[in-house]
């Protein structure tokens, strides 16, 4: 008997909302920065035509490469305790005998709620050099003498901007993990206990090689988010010589502060081509170690 | 099952034209409509100040669109509706910091657009040199600033010397300060002689030191050194000098100013607006706080605390910042009514209602002339706050905009700051500050 596929144009009907929607919202806008990235427009005139300028320009432009630099070590010092604080209260909550878990595995998730640019201004308040409740508290209790100015240090600005993402996304990740923990069969842990295994040993031996999966959806999710960090960061200012500005900050200031559309629409493209490289390094390591 | 497929096309078409239609409307998202809540003038016009409402009441007749940044646009547009019950002014207002990507779009695209535009000092250089600006000049709009402050006037006229947008408002700068707190540190909460104890930078840093060793280092004579690039801002000449960057060698002398400011201990370090500065202003932490006359709204005046609580003293040099600037779309269909909205917006009568309700500080001489041995604002006791503002009014220099000079100003403020708070040799801040022009404006030479 022939199995007969139905080709009924309805189909399309239906699918035809997203793809305008797409088109017209997602597509059309892409399409129309490229055609930007080689003009020379400043919102007033008709653009005009200089081919490849803007990417030469932008190949020259140091403040671009202090961006992408600027942008890793923020995502690093965020990525890097995010996972190790939300793995740990992981392994700590996802115990049969800690009491109230549920509360503390909804109250870890609440900086999730909160807007970026709440959290940024926050931390603004928080680190003010001269009002800021840190420096208040370190010097009630006699840590220091005179007030930090945390901002004016290229070190913590970055390391500041790090701690906003990682206090807003260390317990989204929390509960990623510990979904990924409660999949895991207790057959596997009866076994464990059965041949007496320490509680740390079932962490190292199991637990975390068969997290495996979930650590890789956490790094490639975290890389395509991570590199375009902007605006906790945009609220904590652009650092001294730069020092924080993140690529995706550097292309809003040149679009939308400078109003220089066309070369912010270059840097949107190189950005572009910098998640790609690194998406695709992701990637290729997550395959990597599939294969191991 | 014909019927079934019939329904699901049906909807499915439905799901499309809704989809379509959304994306077709005319895009007013974020836009306050029209306020009908009249605000209710609290006084009457100056009867000094004579008004001068252009058309007669009766015979102007139509509807304008206003496009704004700013709330209070919504009392002018009321004034103005009740001068001219027979037209209707729409204001709309959108986010500060979206307000002028709305407004290119709207321009570029020739849709939706407004028949009267609000720009703002920061950008309005950018605006007058763009196709879309109506000429008042041509329209008889020298007429209406001819008794105007120079520096005004020539912020509003393109490079050709037409007259393209027009203020209501002047927004001189000054020492604000709490009486009492200069009683007890300075001796004396009388306006004309706190002006006179800092009438020069030198004198500011010398009471400066005093106000600090008085207080045992807890309160400051100003709220922070970042406060004279908003003084030297327009006391200096432009960045940019036929297509090249210039530094005014004043703010070298500027520079060493600030730093020494702060090495002596002077400022509290406080930025300009931060919730700091905010706390200070009120509280009296800090001595004297430069600001401009449209700032008091941090003032927190609830229930009249703060009635007769604030002196202004004058600063050592005149200033302003900031400000706000109306014209007209040059396509508008309703050019001439539009004009006459800016007539109004001229006028002294508006000016005055303007200074009595929001204590905005006009634009045109002639009502500081007729007011200001009589004007006293709420916070401010008896002083005359207008004498103090007409003399440095008038002698600022009339520069005109450029598209230029209020980025490049941020650049600076900005290496600058940085500068000062890690006392950075003046050459190393221009080699920086340098750096960031070029690479913003690869057009404008750089040597």
């Amino acid at each position: 008997m022939k199995s007969k596929v139905n080709k009924s144009v309805y189909g399309y009907l239906f699918i035809s909302p997203f793809f305008i929607a797409y088109t017209v919202m997602g597509l059309v806008p892409i399409l129309y920065t490229l055609y930007l990235s080689f003009t020379k427009w400043d919102g007033f005139t008709n653009p005009i035509y200089v081919g490849f300028a803007n990417y030469e320009r932008l190949l020259h432009d140091t403040f671009f490469y202090q961006t992408i630099g600027n942008t890793l070590i923020i995502w690093i010092f965020s990525i890097v305790p995010q996972l190790i604080i939300a793995l740990l209260l992981a392994l700590i909550l996802n115990e049969k005998f800690i009491k109230g878990k549920h509360f503390f595995r909804a109250v870890f998730y609440f900086p999730h709620i909160i807007t970026p640019i709440t959290l940024g201004v926050m931390f603004a308040l928080m680190f003010d050099w001269q009002t800021g409740s840190i420096n208040m508290l370190l010097m009630k209790i006699g840590v220091i003498h005179d007030p930090i100015h945390w901002f004016n240090n290229p070190w913590w600005s970055r390391i500041i901007a790090a701690s906003v993402i990682c206090w807003q996304y260390f317990g989204f990740n929390l509960i990623v993990f510990i979904a990924g923990m409660q999949s895991i069969p207790t057959e596997v842990f009866e076994a464990a206990e059965v041949d007496g295994a320490s509680k740390s040993q079932v962490a190292w031996r199991i637990t975390l090689p068969l997290l495996r999966p979930v650590f890789l959806f956490t790094l490639i999710t975290s890389v395509i988010g991570g590199l375009q960090l902007f605006d906790a960061p945009l609220m904590l200012g652009d650092g001294p010589g730069n020092s924080g500005r993140t690529m995706i900050m550097y292309l809003y200031e040149t679009a939308f502060k400078s109003f220089d559309y066309s070369y912010g629409a270059a840097i949107a493209y190189g950005i572009f081509i910098i998640i790609m490289i690194f998406t695709a390094i992701t990637a290729k390591a997550t395959k990597m170690t599939k294969e191991a | 099952m014909n019927a079934k497929k019939w329904v699901s096309t049906l909807l499915t078409a439905c799901m499309v034209m809704l989809l379509l239609a959304a994306c077709g409307k005319g895009n007013n998202e974020g836009a306050a409509s029209s306020s009908s809540a009249s605000a209710s003038p609290s006084a009457s016009a100056s009867e000094s100040a004579s008004a001068s409402p252009s058309a007669a009441p009766a015979d102007l007749s139509g509807k304008l669109t206003v496009w704004t940044y700013f709330d209070q646009v919504k009392i002018l547009a009321d004034n103005f509706m009740k001068v001219h019950p027979n037209v209707k002014v729409d204001v709309q207002i959108f986010p500060g910091d979206q307000y002028q990507t709305k407004l290119m779009s709207a321009l570029q695209s020739g849709k939706n657009t407004p028949d009267i535009m609000d720009l703002d000092h920061g950008y309005i250089g950018k605006f007058l040199e763009s196709p879309f600006l109506a000429d008042l000049s041509a329209m008889g709009g020298e007429d209406l600033v001819k008794s105007y402050v120079p520096y005004v006037t020539a912020y509003g006229r393109s490079a050709d010397g037409k007259l393209r947008a027009i203020s209501d408002n002047s927004s001189p700068g000054g020492f604000w300060y709490v009486r009492e707190t200069a009683k007890k540190y300075l001796g004396t909460d009388d306006p004309d002689q706190i002006s006179a104890m800092v009438d020069s930078w030198d004198k500011v840093i010398e009471l400066g030191k005093k106000v600090a060793k008085d207080s045992g280092g807890k309160v400051h004579l100003i709220q922070g050194a970042s406060g004279l690039f908003d003084i030297e801002a327009f006391n200096t000449e432009s960045w940019v000098k036929d297509g090249k960057l210039n530094i005014d060698p004043k703010w070298k002398d500027t520079y060493a100013t600030q730093l020494k400011i702060r090495s002596e201990g002077v400022d509290a370090k406080l930025g300009f607006m931060s919730s700091g500065w905010g706390s200070a202003l009120n509280d009296g932490s800090v001595v004297l706080t430069s600001m401009p006359s449209w700032a008091t709204f941090m003032i927190g005046n609830k229930d009249g605390a703060a009635k007769g609580k604030f002196g202004i003293a004058k600063t050592p040099e005149g200033w302003y910042n900031g400000g706000r600037w109306e014209a007209i779309y040059d396509k508008s269909p309703n050019k001439e009514l539009a004009y006459e909205f800016l007539k109004y917006v001229a006028s002294p009568e508006w000016q005055t209602i303007n200074l009595q309700q929001t204590g905005n500080m006009p634009s045109n001489a002639a009502v500081f002339d007729q007011l200001q041995d009589s004007f006293k604002g709420d916070l401010y006791g008896d002083q005359l706050i207008l004498k103090g503002f007409a003399e440095q009014m008038k002698s600022m220099p009339a520069r005109q905009p450029n598209k230029y000079d209020d980025d490049i100003l941020g650049k600076w403020v900005k290496v600058a700051s940085q500068g000062i708070d890690n006392n950075t040799p003046y050459d190393d801040v221009v080699a920086a500050f340098k750096k960031e022009v070029k690479n913003t404006y690869p057009e404008i030479q750089v040597d």
